[in-house]
């Protein structure tokens, strides 16, 4: 089509950005007899974080509504404290970056 | 021998134009019923997504619009034989006229747009302190002061997102009339506010163009990449569970596009 128009004037910005998008992700989960361990904690942990998450944002919210007592902040706390601890106790253990506990869902985007 | 598709296209005779694909290959259609698929051969076993590739699919698919409405396939779609080729078109023969007749007569328009995320999540991050929206708890414990943070940074996303979502409707305002149909993706990442594909009737182009620059010429600090038209990569629907391969639009082709054509061949160039 000879009349295209790609035109913006912060170039090198978007640039980045586009691959940013592109590259945060691989297509599929990377599993070969070689790194079959990290492939599998990697999709087990994604699918953790993803829970761990929901629970969390769902804490949040009940926090905001000024639902829960004192002392229930407090066992929440806890809770949400030790879960996180030990996701980077085996994100450590698998050599996982927070950034990889993601997948790509096709055109329904990324998980989280 | 393999088989490359590029496209289905509403028409189901011999091509009379010489259109060459990839490896210098002849285009030719393969017909079903009255739709066609345009192929070329393919030498090779197996093929990556090269720079090269994606150019010369583009190209061919950009040609067959002068004539045709396409429904342009993913890169590096093959098959093993016509059979199998013909089976796909078989089984989504009705997705494929459905699109062909809504997609008749458009093109596609990609706008992205970048914002000072830093600079906005520094003021929200000053009203949050400023207004005391804090959550009521004595600190002294462990668990009390990570509610704590965790609360600041749930409220604070919360109004990031909200923020986004108004500068959002903002520019998606000046386009929303002229367009038939859009696909919006917010905040890809904290700074690509958002990465928009418009579908829009070739009659009205220039009125899309003239939006933009009137959205450009407005003051605001928000970048924009604007290209366009496109062929409707991303605008393929198909109502029929996909099989396990992905034939259309898996993954957004405007970004893969401008990463692979002006944008990678500036960039190198410096």
């Amino acid at each position: 089509m000879t009349n295209r128009i790609i035109e913006t004037d912060s170039q090198e910005a978007f640039i980045e950005e586009i691959e940013k998008v592109q590259d945060v992700l691989p297509k599929r989960i990377d599993a070969n007899p070689k790194n079959v361990e990290k492939g599998l904690a990697k999709l087990v942990l994604t699918l953790v974080e993803l829970i761990r998450k929901l629970l969390e944002k769902q804490a949040m919210r009940r926090i905001e509504g000024g639902s829960l007592s004192e002392e229930e902040i407090e066992q929440m706390g806890e809770t949400l404290l030790k879960l996180e601890n030990k996701m980077q106790e085996l994100k450590e253990i698998f050599g996982l970056k927070d950034e990889e506990l993601n997948l790509n869902l096709g055109p329904l985007g990324d998980l989280m | 021998m393999k088989i490359y598709a590029y496209g289905i296209i509403d028409f189901h005779n011999k091509l009379e134009e010489p259109i060459e694909g990839l490896e210098e290959k002849g285009i030719y259609n393969v017909s079903y019923r009255d739709i066609g698929v345009t192929v070329s051969e393919l030498n090779e076993e197996t093929r990556e997504i090269t720079d090269t590739c994606i150019l010369e699919h583009e190209k061919v698919v950009e040609r067959l619009m002068i004539n045709f409405t396409v429904l342009p396939m993913r890169f590096l779609t093959v098959f093993n034989t016509q059979e199998d080729l013909l089976s796909m078109v078989e089984f989504y023969y009705e997705d494929f006229k459905n699109n062909l007749q809504r997609l008749f007569n458009k093109v596609e328009f990609g706008m992205k747009v970048i914002w000072p995320a830093d600079t906005i999540k520094k003021r929200i991050i000053d009203v949050y302190h400023k207004t005391k929206h804090n959550i009521s708890v004595s600190i002294d414990s462990p668990a009390k002061t990570f509610v704590k943070e965790k609360f600041e940074k749930h409220i604070i996303d919360k109004e990031f997102q909200e923020e986004a979502n108004r500068c959002i409707a903002v520019v998606d305002d000046y386009f929303n009339k002229i367009a038939v149909e859009k696909k919006l993706k917010r905040l890809q990442t904290e700074s690509l506010l958002l990465n928009a594909s418009y579908l829009v009737d070739k009659d009205r182009q220039n009125e899309f163009k003239q939006a933009f620059e009137q959205l450009k010429n407005a003051p605001s600090d928000l970048k924009f990449l604007f290209s366009g038209p496109w062929p409707c990569y991303n605008f393929i629907t198909l109502t029929k569970k996909p099989s396990s391969v992905d034939y259309f639009n898996t993954e957004d082709m405007l970004n893969r596009l401008l990463a692979q054509q002006g944008f990678a061949q500036e960039r190198n160039s410096v």
